[in-house]
């Protein structure tokens, strides 16, 4: 994730490169993003956080993320992308019950009595899910008075355009502005 | 003079510690166990210090130096959200209480933002109970320098920890600490600890100013003593809060509810005199489950004395 900062305040323009690398990673997003701008004004105050995603959060079903084959009258999924362990976990139960479902190891499970075409269509993620864990994540790592957000979305460009009280048209013009210099649309 | 210093070693031959403070009319503020570890800080008289180290040695502990020992300090954070509390404030409260000191951390109602933080008077009351309150502001020059009016009308030491170094507000609090600010981890390395140091040492120095000019006009009695006096009373003695009784500079914070024990605080004999008369006595602005003991000064207790008669 390569991380651009916009900003007057050396102290904090530093501080809040270091924070958002520090959130992002926590938070398991920074392998979703490629490139990030922060611009920071605080004198105004006005903060713009745009983010490029590797790529369009889409909808996940269990094949896309398990390796699923038949074995006798159960199937066996195979993990490949483990952040969606939880989520496999939890639709598998809720669908077959914790009986039916045995996990043999970190990535291997054994679901008895099911269908590999049931299984195939399980969604593990929806893109829109993914998108609001990021949003969750680029507003956790803004200044916590800047309540007032404005969002700006198209494709895998996402921008949050705060400030703290009224958001003047010329911010969001400037927002909107940021957005088009990451690759997203002008007239979003 | 009372002297505050603590011992840590371990429980063999404790006993032997306790009753030698008891002895030389100490008190015993604090105890900690764990599993077969001690450690005890207490106040002795200053005549007694050099006694009392050489039977910790005999012991087999050590004296550490608590130079905080007897104040009750608090840090505040803009807010007690995530992004301003967890990390720094409580690595700032945690190296406060390694020197000696009790530590409350604090939030304010609505002290996020640039233009819209406050502090409220209710606030500002509360904060004002301490010896001490330490203010931890975040990353921004302009922010910081427009927030520090949230410490203006505080009347008791105040130290300012920001990330930058903020300017033309040193006349509103007593010292300044920069190099801190919002952070998304714990204070590990070395130049992190090296700046909890400081404003530990910081703080030391501020309070000592108090208690040079307290030394000035002492206390009527020693806030240590009025502890050792209450100790025996049943309420205090089965209260199940931490610390029921916490040394103030200048008196001490008593954790019973005000309405039901004043009568008995006011009328309890302090070297010949009721307590009433030679403290003021007051709940917290908490709650009522508090009481705050404030000695007066031997010279305001002769001039109250000279009014009346």
């Amino acid at each position: 994730m390569e991380t651009e900062v916009i900003g007057d305040d050396r102290f904090g323009d530093e501080a809040y490169q270091r924070l958002f690398d520090e959130i992002m990673s926590d938070l398991n997003k920074a392998v979703l993003i490629d490139r990030a701008k922060l611009v920071l004004r605080p004198d105004v105050p006005l903060f713009i956080f745009s983010i490029a995603l590797k790529s369009e959060p889409t909808l996940k079903t269990i094949p896309d993320v398990c390796n699923v084959r038949a074995e006798g009258e159960s199937i066996h999924l195979t993990i490949s992308q483990e952040r969606y362990a939880p989520a496999i976990l939890s639709a598998l139960w809720g669908k077959y019950g914790r009986r039916s479902v045995f996990q043999q190891t970190r990535f291997d499970l054994d679901v008895s009595g099911a269908k590999e075409e049931d299984i195939a269509a399980m969604v593990v993620s929806s893109g829109e899910e993914t998108k609001r864990e990021i949003l969750g994540a680029l507003w956790r790592s803004m200044p916590e008075g800047i309540k007032n957000r404005r969002v700006l979305m198209d494709g895998n460009i996402i921008t949050v355009v705060a400030t703290e009280e009224i958001l003047l048209p010329d911010m969001m013009g400037e927002g909107r502005k940021i957005h088009a210099s990451m690759g997203g649309a002008a007239d979003v | 003079m009372f002297e505050v210093m603590m011992y840590d070693g371990g429980v063999y031959r404790s006993e032997e510690l306790f009753e030698m403070i008891e002895d030389v009319g100490g008190v015993v503020l604090q105890k900690n166990r764990s599993s077969q570890m001690l450690m005890v800080t207490m106040s002795v008289p200053g005549e007694d210090r050099e006694a009392i180290s050489k039977l910790c040695s005999d012991i087999g502990g050590v004296v550490k130096s608590v130079p905080l020992a007897g104040t009750e300090i608090a840090v505040i954070g803009p807010t007690l959200g995530r992004h301003h509390m967890p990390h720094p404030i409580c690595d700032i409260a945690e190296e406060l209480r390694r020197y000696g000191s009790v530590t409350v951390v604090m939030g304010l109602a609505r002290g996020r933002g640039k233009a819209t933080s406050q502090i409220s008077a209710e606030e500002k009351a509360i904060i004002d109970e301490y010896d001490a309150a330490v203010f931890v502001m975040g990353n921004f020059k302009s922010c910081v320098e427009k927030k520090s009016e949230l410490i203006e009308d505080i009347r008791i030491p105040t130290v300012l920890v920001s990330g930058p170094k903020p300017e033309g507000i040193d006349d509103k609090c007593e010292a300044i600490v920069s190099g801190v600010g919002r952070k998304a981890s714990r204070m590990r390395t070395p130049p992190e600890r090296a700046k909890l140091e400081e404003i530990a040492d910081t703080l030391e120095r501020v309070l000592r100013d108090r208690k040079r000019s307290l030394e000035e006009d002492p206390l009527f009695v020693h806030p240590a003593e009025v502890k050792q006096i209450l100790e025996g009373y049943e309420p205090i003695d089965m209260c199940l809060r931490p610390s029921p009784m916490v040394l103030h500079l200048d008196g001490l914070r008593v954790k019973i509810p005000y309405r039901e024990h004043r009568e008995y605080l006011e009328n309890v004999e302090v070297f010949g005199r009721k307590l009433g008369e030679v403290a003021d006595i007051f709940p917290s602005r908490i709650d009522d489950s508090s009481v705050i003991i404030r000695i007066k000064t031997l010279s305001q207790v002769a001039y109250e004395d000279a009014r009346r008669n």
